[in-house]
């Protein structure tokens, strides 16, 4: 069985997904010692702008997508508004060149060998349905359930699967959910009509447990880490972390907040670049 | 030992024999053990009768008639019920997955009232929104919509109380409720007064989630904004006889509460499994 991780990465005019894809392999590379390979519709921009660094992938995919949706990406209490392309995770059951993939965002940065346990364990399909923000006061609940009326959250962040008849009728059912996207927006309720993948991914978990909380997914044994973009990564040396986290009823001020050994999903893009270019 | 499920129902505003239809023929597709009562009054159309294995007329006279709500009369169904072991339900209910193991569980036991009520996501309510005189006077938290009794010397003990309790709930709402009073009569809150007052809350419930159901009352549905009925949140779809409510598939007691749930639709797609 071949084992590996993926990394998805799309470039909008602000943001290098291939060079956050790049920091987060290499963080792959030393925590969990596995292959990974990037999918990417920046091929080019991976060849010509990080040559240097193109080698930390064992393969590079190419896809193509022309989703052209919009999003605020903040940097602490600044924001930007730009495109943001997630049309195409759906497809990683057929692009992944591994049996078991693990899964994650290019802003997803392993501390830990952690997740190493996804090949030790006999569940083929796991994904987080636990979060921690590190702030640790801000409300949690758009991540409990897609919608206060509907069902359970799951996140798309990190997500681990073996290729199996069961997993790809799942991802299927995702490309069905991408097609009918504005249906299933009214019927589970959602408050928004972006298309999100950790909504897609929850309504298909729903659909394949029969619409009832059952066992198809089966939870990640741990909470899923975050700092939002209001957030701000100042320092990453080896295994810690250092952020200026949003304080309570003070949108504009921080305060110091350090880990050690987490893996944490870093929203604020933009601190991650920067940290990622020592400047 | 005959055993079977047994619904009281007297229509008002509302048309709880309608309701009371649902739910046998609910009953009757369902389960195996699936002998049903009707205790009423009123006239049953011919086209109901088939899934009422017995129409019991109410004891006595009627202590409901200036009633709208029509509960003054609960106390007598084990005088009217021709069953030894039985199940009572609230009529707006419908049975969406076999009980009949519950049968096996409850042998044990004269009396077992709810305990365990669910949302409709599957979650235990905790809520004490429309149980405040139960919570806040340290009352027995017992549901009486679905409750079990064998015909014996402790159910009738039991149903005595709720006898007493029911014809005189001014006066033991007053005595008893002192924390949060009640003006309205609740069946709820007189059987929890029983409960209390035979010192019997262990040997009454269980420990399992037997009886159950799903309540439908809008306010304990964990949402930060509650409409008056739960139709106006969620979705509902009824569909191969099987239901769903905010893409969520409903299975055993769903008590629906709200009266214009029961559509002729509905009616419909139940008969016609």
């Amino acid at each position: 069985m071949t084992k590996g991780v993926v990394i998805f990465a799309q470039n909008n005019k602000e943001i290098d997904y291939v060079e956050l894809a790049i920091y987060a392999a290499q963080q792959v590379k030393t925590y969990l010692s596995l292959p990974v390979t990037i999918i990417t519709d920046s091929k080019n921009w991976l060849e010509k702008a990080h040559s240097d660094k193109s080698s930390i992938f064992d393969s590079i995919i190419e896809v193509k997508d022309n989703s052209h949706q919009s999003k605020k990406f903040y940097d602490g209490i600044s924001y930007k508004t730009d495109s943001w392309k997630n049309f195409t995770r759906f497809n990683v059951f057929h692009l992944s060149p591994y049996d078991e993939t693990l899964v994650i965002d290019s802003d997803y940065i392993i501390n830990s060998n952690f997740l190493k346990f996804c090949w030790d364990q006999p569940q083929d399909f796991l994904i987080y349905d636990k979060n921690f923000d590190i702030a640790g006061w801000r409300d949690t609940s758009e991540f409990e359930f897609i919608s206060e009326y509907s069902i359970k959250f799951y996140w798309a962040t990190v997500f681990f699967f073996r290729k199996n008849k069961l997993n790809e009728c799942f991802f299927n059912l995702i490309e069905h959910i991408k097609s009918n996207w504005i249906y299933y927006v009214k019927l589970y309720r959602l408050t928004s009509t972006k298309f999100r993948n950790d909504y897609a991914f929850s309504i298909a978990i729903h659909m394949m447990n029969g619409f009832i909380d059952d066992s198809f997914a089966t939870p990640i044994p741990n909470k899923l880490s975050y700092v939002l973009d209001r957030d701000i990564l100042i320092e990453h040396k080896n295994n810690k972390m250092k952020f200026l986290i949003q304080k309570q009823n003070k949108g504009d001020d921080f305060i110091a907040v350090s880990t050690r050994d987490l893996d944490v999903h870093v929203m604020n893009k933009h601190s991650l670049l920067r940290i990622i270019r020592n400047v | 030992m005959s055993k079977g499920h047994v619904f009281l129902a007297q229509n008002s505003e509302t048309d709880y024999i309608t309701q009371a239809y649902a739910l046998a023929l609910t009953i009757k597709k369902k389960n195996k053990i699936n002998q049903t009562c009707l205790i009423t009054n009123d006239a049953v159309p011919l086209g109901y009768k088939h899934v009422f294995d017995y129409i019991v007329d109410i004891p006595w006279q009627d202590d409901a008639i200036q009633s709208q709500w029509k509960i003054e009369n609960r106390w007598k169904i084990i005088h009217a019920t021709p069953f030894k072991e039985n199940l009572v339900y609230d009529t707006d209910m419908l049975l969406l997955s076999s009980n009949d193991h519950w049968w096996n569980f409850l042998q044990n036991k004269d009396v077992v009232l709810t305990t365990s009520v669910f949302d409709y996501k599957g979650r235990k309510i905790t809520n004490d929104h429309y149980r405040k005189t139960i919570t806040k006077n340290n009352l027995p938290n017992v549901y009486f919509g679905i409750h079990y009794f064998k015909k014996n010397r402790i159910a009738f003990e039991f149903y005595q109380w709720l006898r007493v309790i029911t014809e005189n709930y001014q006066d033991f709402y007053d005595k008893f409720l002192i924390k949060e009073k009640q003006k309205f009569c609740s069946m709820d809150v007189n059987a929890s007064l029983a409960v209390q007052f035979m010192n019997s809350f262990d040997e009454f419930t269980t420990t399992l989630p037997v009886p159950a159901f799903t309540h439908m009352k809008s306010k304990i549905q964990r949402w930060s904004k509650s409409p008056i009925q739960w139709q106006q949140a969620v979705i509902s779809n009824l569909c191969n006889n099987q239901l769903t409510v905010g893409n969520y598939l409903q299975s055993g007691i769903f008590h629906y509460t709200e009266d214009n749930f029961l559509t002729q639709d509905i009616l419909d797609q139940i008969k016609n499994v």
